[in-house]
């Protein structure tokens, strides 16, 4: 599937709090222009490879290459800076902010105008903060009219669970990443808006070009969107490969269910 | 009916009284005892009797939510109950009279020096303790009635009379300010301030309570259209805009003229401390991070504009030259001075950068201290001064204007420096930065995650605000002429701060209007001047109870404050809290589903 080398790749990845490991040698790898689904029980280590990836945790030992260069240590800021977008398990918005500005804050990193600009305002500040606006209303413009129109002036607190959400995406996506990491976007949804995601995300990799790298319980979900399915426990990889092989994978069925009673 | 129980009035009649004898305790009723306010008759003490009864039944008789629904308390009853609150007021009231009376003045006194038989004298109305004291219990149900009337009377009366009691109430207290303004105007004041008792003539009180309350009046019938008007045009029109903001910089401009010099130096120390608010507001109300230490900021830009402009030490034999020194024109020094602050924002922010919330707090306090405790050093004494501080810091003069002797002309330059910092805030708030420093305080960890370097940010705002923060000392320096360690101590970071969340944090006029209340209003008020600390602690308890989002709110922050009274967020919430659960079940679940027909 992948031509070349990937454009992340994680190898000998370790992270451990106190006692427990997180991680513990996991080696995966995301090719571009794929879909690939991370998935695994609770606990298994899924968010925490999202966090080492993104840059919020280091990993203790191993390496975390994002074409072709190691990222371990950067800043999470460089990081999505390099292309790197995420969303959050739990809805991280910055609730008393617009949903306008919400988008307007992802694409903070791909501008620069600094304290005398914002000051004096010349024209090359405003085409900046112009060129801002519009690329914050297509990536909101990405869900339809979930989040346009006067939707854009209400504080994001404002916005039913679904939109907050997608408005994380939305976010996410304002950042023009090379890769965007999801983190349980159906988590809560209902299976209209289930469907609807699953579609979106789809639409993420055939439309934006983007590289997709998705932690998803919905197996109807990972069903249909996934190039490739990965599923980890106690921090490493289990099983690897298309969904059918993960899904027929005793390991998996294991992780999941536990052994098989000897009757 | 029955939402006043007699549980609230007896707990709420009896604090009641206990504030009021707090009052009494602390020097309050006899240190106004003879402030004649209006007539000879009304002094601020004696409205002082009333407070205790009027604000406790104001409280007692506010709408209650019954099953879900805010209920107002009818008129008639609502009366009734204010004045029993206040018989209890009252009642606990006369009793520490009495006690204090039997106990012996002189023993109490040995604690509480203002407990005196002048005290007892003025409670009781000068008819001695049994015979006046049922004097004092009418005083404060007739506190208590008011107090139930502003609450609980119809909407239309009790508006414009409470508008016009305030506003006979503070034009008494400012007997000493406006009959300056009159004179200053060339107009004759004698009829509405009365000579003999300095106070409000009767014919003056009931002139100032027509105008007040017709205004009032006129405001609710027409108010609301008329600024729909102003609001659309200004919104619609940019020249409307521009005349309105014509309109205000010419207002500001000709203020110091009409109020003369008295005002005229309240409004430039209550301009340095809107420098020091618009700093402040940008570390603690746009960026979020609690800064105790500001002081630090005012002593530099205070101590750096008289060093590089050539002051001298103060010494015991006169005065010497500091161990550096600069010979700079103070229009060329303020900006050296703020670009310098700017850097030791960095130098302060730079160890604390990975603090948040109450660590970053303590930090930045002891910072500031340091700052204090440096002015006042022998270590310094070379370059600053030390314990006996420096003078002559004299020059920004030009020409004719004199910034230390004239208030007027120091008004001028502190307001053009205002303006100036007011408006580079306003621009920074509505940037890339003003959202990046936004995000930051939201959730500062998914700000990072989006691309804000919170580093840069962090400095960037410490940095902006102290560079605003130093002008303030600055224009300190200019102002006064002379520094000594004693205006750098930490009441100076608590003022600031108190300037900022009672106008509002993250609000411009928000910092205008607080900076107005805490400096002007004590400044204008001089009788007060001993119980500042008190006012302040006081008004800020207030604040917080009634308005937490400040006198002049930014929009987001009170929706900050408010957001759980959104129905749809409470909505939200518990949609994610269900989210959660079945996350928390779904994944075996979803694969064993699936695993059924693969098996």
């Amino acid at each position: 599937m992948s031509d070349g080398a990937p454009l992340l790749e994680l190898s000998g990845v370790a992270k451990h709090f106190g006692g427990l490991y997180a991680l513990s040698g996991l080696d995966m790898y995301v090719a571009e222009g794929e879909i690939v689904s991370v998935i695994g029980p609770n606990g298994a280590g899924k968010s925490t490879m999202f966090n080492v990836v993104t840059g919020l945790y280091p990993p203790d030992d191993g390496d975390v290459r994002f074409q072709g260069d190691s990222i371990v240590g950067l800043a999470p800021n460089r990081i999505t800076r390099l292309g790197i977008a995420r969303t959050f398990q739990t809805v991280h918005l910055f609730p008393n902010m617009t949903v306008l500005e919400n988008a307007m804050v992802g694409q903070h990193c791909r501008a620069k105008s600094g304290v005398f600009a914002a000051v004096i305002r010349h024209p090359g500040m405003r085409r900046e903060e112009e060129r801002i606006r519009d690329r914050a209303k297509a990536s909101l413009g990405f869900f339809g009219s979930r989040l346009a129109g006067y939707r854009e002036d209400q504080p994001a607190f404002a916005l039913s669970y679904a939109n907050r959400r997608r408005l994380e995406m939305a976010r996410a996506l304002a950042t023009d990443p090379v890769m965007i990491c999801l983190d349980e976007p159906t988590a809560g949804m209902n299976p209209r808006e289930t469907l609807e995601l699953r579609d979106h995300i789809v639409r993420m990799r055939d439309e934006l070009h983007l590289t997709v790298l998705v932690i998803e319980h919905d197996m109807r979900v990972v069903k249909g969107v996934s190039d490739r399915v990965i599923a980890l426990d106690y921090g490493r990889k289990i099983a690897e490969g298309t969904y059918e092989e993960v899904a027929n994978n005793p390991q998996v069925i294991e992780a999941y269910l536990g052994t098989k009673a000897v009757v | 009916m029955g939402a006043i129980t007699r549980r609230s009035i007896v707990r709420g009649g009896a604090i009641g009284g206990i504030a009021a004898i707090y009052i009494a305790l602390v020097g309050l009723y006899t240190k106004f005892a003879d402030l004649e306010l209006v007539g000879e008759q009304v002094t601020l003490g004696r409205v002082l009797i009333m407070a205790p009864g009027l604000v406790a039944a104001y409280t007692v008789t506010r709408p209650r939510i019954v099953a879900g629904e805010r209920r107002s308390v009818p008129f008639g009853s609502g009366v009734a109950a204010a004045s029993r609150t206040g018989v209890i007021t009252g009642a606990v009231f006369a009793a520490a009279v009495w006690f204090a009376d039997w106990f012996g003045v002189d023993r109490i006194r040995e604690m509480f020096v203002s407990v005196s038989e002048v005290l007892i004298d003025f409670l009781t109305f000068g008819k001695g303790v049994p015979a006046g004291l049922p004097i004092l219990v009418g005083a404060c149900v007739v506190g208590g009635a008011i107090g139930g009337l502003a609450r609980t009377a119809p909407a239309n009366v009790r508006v414009p009379l409470s508008v016009g009691l305030i506003a006979v109430l503070l034009l008494g207290m400012l007997q000493r300010i406006v009959p300056i303004i009159f004179v200053e105007l060339g107009f004759e004041a004698d009829w509405l301030y009365s000579p003999s008792t300095g106070g409000l003539t009767w014919l003056g009180a009931a002139g100032i309570f027509a105008v007040a309350a017709g205004a009032d009046v006129m405001w609710s019938r027409g108010g609301g259209r008329a600024r729909e008007r102003v609001r659309t045009s200004v919104r619609e029109a940019p020249a409307a805009r521009l005349g309105l903001l014509v309109a205000i910089l010419g207002v500001l401009a000709i203020l110091p003229l009409l109020l003369g010099t008295v005002i005229s130096e309240v409004l430039g120390q209550v301009m340095v401390y809107v420098l020091l608010g618009i700093g402040l507001n940008i570390v603690v109300g746009y960026a979020g991070l609690l800064d105790l230490g500001y002081v630090a900021f005012f002593a530099f830009g205070a101590y750096s504009t008289a060093v590089l402009t050539g002051a001298f030490l103060n010494t015991t034999t006169g005065a010497a030259e500091p161990a550096l020194s600069a010979d700079l024109n103070f229009y060329i020094a303020v900006w050296l001075v703020a670009l310098m602050a700017a850097g030791v924002g960095l130098l302060i922010g730079a160890p604390v950068l990975r603090l948040r919330g109450d660590y970053l707090a303590i930090v930045t306090l002891g910072l500031g201290e340091i700052v204090s405790i440096i002015t006042a050093s022998r270590w310094a004494q070379p370059l600053i001064g030390g314990p006996q501080g420096m003078r002559g810091v004299t020059k920004a003069e030009i020409g004719p204007l004199n910034f230390q002797d004239n208030p007027q002309h120091f008004y001028y330059l502190a307001l053009a420096f205002v303006l100036l910092a007011l408006f580079v805030s306003w621009r920074l708030a509505g940037s890339r930065v003003g959202r990046a420093w936004n995000a930051m305080r939201e959730d500062e960890q998914v700000a990072e995650a989006m691309g804000v370097s919170t580093i840069k940010f962090k400095l960037l705002a410490f940095a902006m605000g102290g560079a605003i923060g130093s002008v303030g000392g600055a224009l300190f320096a200019v102002n006064l002429g002379s520094l000594t360690p004693a205006s750098f101590e930490i009441f100076v970071s608590i003022t600031a701060l108190a300037v900022v969340i009672l106008g509002g944090l993250g609000s411009l006029p928000g910092v205008v209007v607080g900076a107005l209340v805490l400096i002007g209003l004590p400044g204008l008020l001089r009788e007060f001047e001993e119980y500042r600390l008190l006012i302040y602690g006081g008004s800020l308890v207030a604040i917080m109870v009634l308005r937490p989002q400040g006198l002049v709110p930014n929009i987001r922050r009170s929706r900050e404050l408010h957001a759980e009274e959104v129905e749809q967020d409470a909505w939200g919430k518990d949609v994610v809290g269900e989210a959660e659960a079945v996350a928390a079940v779904l994944p075996g679940g979803a694969l064993g589903v699936e695993n059924e027909d693969l098996e």
